[in-house]
């Protein structure tokens, strides 16, 4: 029998049964739309998230840190150490090999106050000209970096100067800014008060790490120690003038051993690293989980296929007595299988390109049109689901795999029915 | 003295068998006990021949007919269908064989989905016949059974002696090699049972085509040239009606 015959003959057996066939296709759709939704969201997220950490991770610094590291600098606290790095520790850093330059970051949660829009936002104590030479990404987009500070130059990133993303500027280059913060200081709660003028404004950098950000605060150094009157600094940030793993292990562990094990030295490159790891490990759990619904799907074409192959007893042995051979009844069956399978497929992508695009479209809204409040610890940004010509072929293969897979025992054992007793079953 | 001939040659031996069957047996299982439905079956069908096997109901008839037709095989004995013995051949070669069978069941089994001329196509289509002229020898045969314009019906939409008409013309689209019909008239009325008969007998004299029909109906037995008679699963009589 020519195949277009066995497929022509398929298809006339599932049209008869439309609602049947109609439902395992159904099954099969959900399956595979929630493979392509789930991956096409977890591939964009990769990329936007390596795209991410690469801009705001130097890949040739080390972090030096009091306390708990990576954790307490993302979550903007301080940690449970009475150990605290202070200003003039850089010089000790600086000597040893390996260290091209460091910057000192004191880092302090205020209030500013651009004639009366109060933002909270983080404010790091740095020298402009070392960070500058550290990050590409702190470049102003409006003003400039001054090379040699005044003490009320304030850089602010471009998040705090239009906090919604949508046009309401509340801070321009040469507007004035006042600088609430309050704190201990020897025991005692005190409020201080700043007056800075804003003179840049950094270019969007988007994204999360250790580097500038757009919800920065940034004034000098020498003005952070005077105003908040303590030398105690956050974290030290390391350029290294090495891409050797070896060397760069040695002078974490140098660095580390100079504070008698009281700093953490957390290496952005590695944290990135892991991060693809950690996303690699999502994106199997979450094709795990739409695999299963595929699988349960494959169950209901089984499960059809086998009353169906009960129904057509009579049937397979007309067509065997007719000279069918066994093997045209399997690619019968199969065939049915397959147009499920194929049919979910097509159904599927559709239906996941339009989830995937939802889901994307649901997390860029919360970045961008201000349900996340100014001063969150990080925007989130837009993710766009990525449909690879991979992911659509694979959802198909897939679809039609697992279809013809739990297709196979039903149509194998048509196959093997002996024609006598097909014509004799009622 | 004069060499005497061992064998003397008969008129017959010339003409082509299409089946032969020798001491043919054949046990079901029923369960654990063995259920012998033919005992010793030697028969053997000319080209041309029209013959009805009667005999009452569980006598094996059905059981001797699937064995000639290939759907089945022998527990002993020989079966030749067109010279190649069955018990010899492979699943596929038998289905290859019955490709060159034409088969008409009592319940017409017809694929109810199916319009009449998509059911006359099948046989052609597992042969492996374009669809083109698959479709133009399936339109001749129906006309030939007189169907031309019942063509598009489904088996439901058409009588009982119709659908027999459809299966008949089924059984004949593919040149078979000859055809064996199992009680074709038993779930018809009399008279167009009479008709069937009538028409297979026109395929006999017409065509030369060889029939073999299994009936329980007597009068239709009659009809035909030769008649043999089963009883518990062995040949009670083999006559030539004259
Ligand atoms: N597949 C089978 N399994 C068990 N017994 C069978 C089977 N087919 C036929 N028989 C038995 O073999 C005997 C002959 O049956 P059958 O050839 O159908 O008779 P007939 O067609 O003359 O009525 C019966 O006793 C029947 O019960
Ligand atoms: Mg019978």
């Amino acid at each position: 029998m020519r195949s277009s015959d066995v497929l022509g003959y398929s298809f006339s057996a599932i049209r008869l049964r439309k609602m049947r066939a109609g439902l395992t296709t159904l099954g099969v759709a959900i399956g595979i739309a929630a493979i392509v939704a789930l991956l096409s969201f977890t591939a964009g997220l990769q990329v936007t998230m390596t795209d991410q950490f690469e801009e705001g991770f130097g890949s040739d610094t080390l972090t030096v840190s009091s306390g708990g590291g990576i954790f307490d600098m993302l979550g903007g606290g301080s940690g449970d150490s009475d150990f605290s790095l202070l200003l003039n520790d850089t010089d000790a850093i600086n000597s040893i090999e390996h260290v091209e330059s460091t910057v000192a970051t004191m880092t302090k949660t205020i209030q500013a106050n651009f004639s009366g829009n109060v933002v909270p936002a983080s404010l790091s104590g740095i020298n402009f000209t070392a960070y500058t030479s550290m990050y590409t990404t702190f470049i102003a987009e409006v003003g400039s970096i001054p090379e040699s500070p005044n003490d009320t130059d304030v850089i602010i990133g471009s998040l705090i100067a239009n906090p919604w993303d949508n046009g309401t500027i509340i801070a321009e280059v040469g507007d004035e800014v006042s600088i609430v913060w309050t704190g201990r200081v020897n025991g005692s709660i005190v409020q201080t008060n700043y007056t800075g003028t804003v003179v840049a404004i950094l270019e969007e950098i988007g994204g999360f790490g250790f580097g500038p950000s757009d919800m920065g605060f940034y004034i000098p150094i020498d003005w952070a120690v005077k105003f908040f009157d303590t030398d105690e600094i956050a974290s030290i940030t390391v350029k290294m003038d090495t891409e050797e793993q070896d060397e760069i292990d040695a002078l974490i562990e140098e660095i580390e051993d100079l504070f008698e094990g009281l700093v953490t030295v957390t290496q952005p490159a590695a944290l990135l690293g892991m991060m693809e790891d950690m996303l690699g490990i999502l994106n199997i759990f979450l094709a795990g989980i739409a695999g299963i619904s595929l699988i349960v799907a494959g169950v209901g074409i089984m499960n059809i296929m086998i009353v169906s192959l009960i129904e057509r007893t009579r049937e397979i042995g007309i067509l065997k007595g007719m000279g069918m051979h066994g093997r045209t009844v399997l690619g019968i069956f199969l065939s049915e299988a397959m147009m499920i399978g194929f049919l979910g497929g097509i159904f599927g992508i559709v239906a996941g390109v339009f989830m995937g695009n939802l889901i994307g479209g649901i997390t860029s809204n919360l970045g961008d049109s201000g349900i996340m409040p100014p001063g969150s610890p990080a925007n989130i940004p837009p993710i766009t689901p990525i449909f690879s010509f991979e992911l659509l072929t694979f959802a198909i293969v897939f679809g039609v795999g697992v279809a013809v897979i739990f297709g196979l025992y039903p149509a194998w054992r048509a196959s093997k029915l002996k024609p006598v007793d097909a014509l004799r079953f009622e | 003295m004069t060499a005497t001939l061992e064998y003397t040659m008969e008129s017959e031996d010339f003409i082509p068998k299409v089946i032969e069957i020798k001491n043919l047996t054949k046990l079901y299982m029923m369960g654990e006990v063995p259920v012998a439905a033919l005992r010793g079956v030697s028969l053997s069908v000319n080209k041309g021949e029209f013959i009805a096997v009667i005999g009452p109901s569980g006598s094996g008839k059905s059981t001797l007919l699937n064995m000639i037709g290939a759907l089945d095989r022998p527990t002993s004995g020989t079966v030749l269908v067109n010279g190649t013995d069955i018990s010899t051949l492979t699943d596929n070669q038998l289905a290859d064989l019955r490709q060159s069978v034409g088969f008409v069941y009592q319940t017409f089994n017809l694929i109810s989905r199916l319009d009449a001329i998509g059911n006359v196509e099948l046989p052609l289509s597992i042969a492996g016949v374009r669809k083109k002229l698959r479709r133009s020898k399936a339109e001749v045969m129906l006309k030939i059974v007189g169907l031309g314009d019942r063509i598009h019906h489904k088996p439901s939409e058409l009588s009982g002696g119709e659908r027999q008409r459809v299966a008949v013309a089924r059984a004949l689209v593919n040149n078979p090699a000859f055809i064996i019909m199992d009680e074709p008239t038993g779930n018809l009325d009399t008279k167009t049972g009479l008709e069937i008969m009538e028409f297979a007998k026109k395929l006999n004299r017409e065509q030369g085509i060889t029939l073999i029909i299994v009936t329980h109906d007597l009068e239709i037995g009659s009809q035909a040239r030769r008649t043999i008679r089963l009883r518990d699963g062995q040949i009670e009589s083999d006559e030539v009606n004259y």
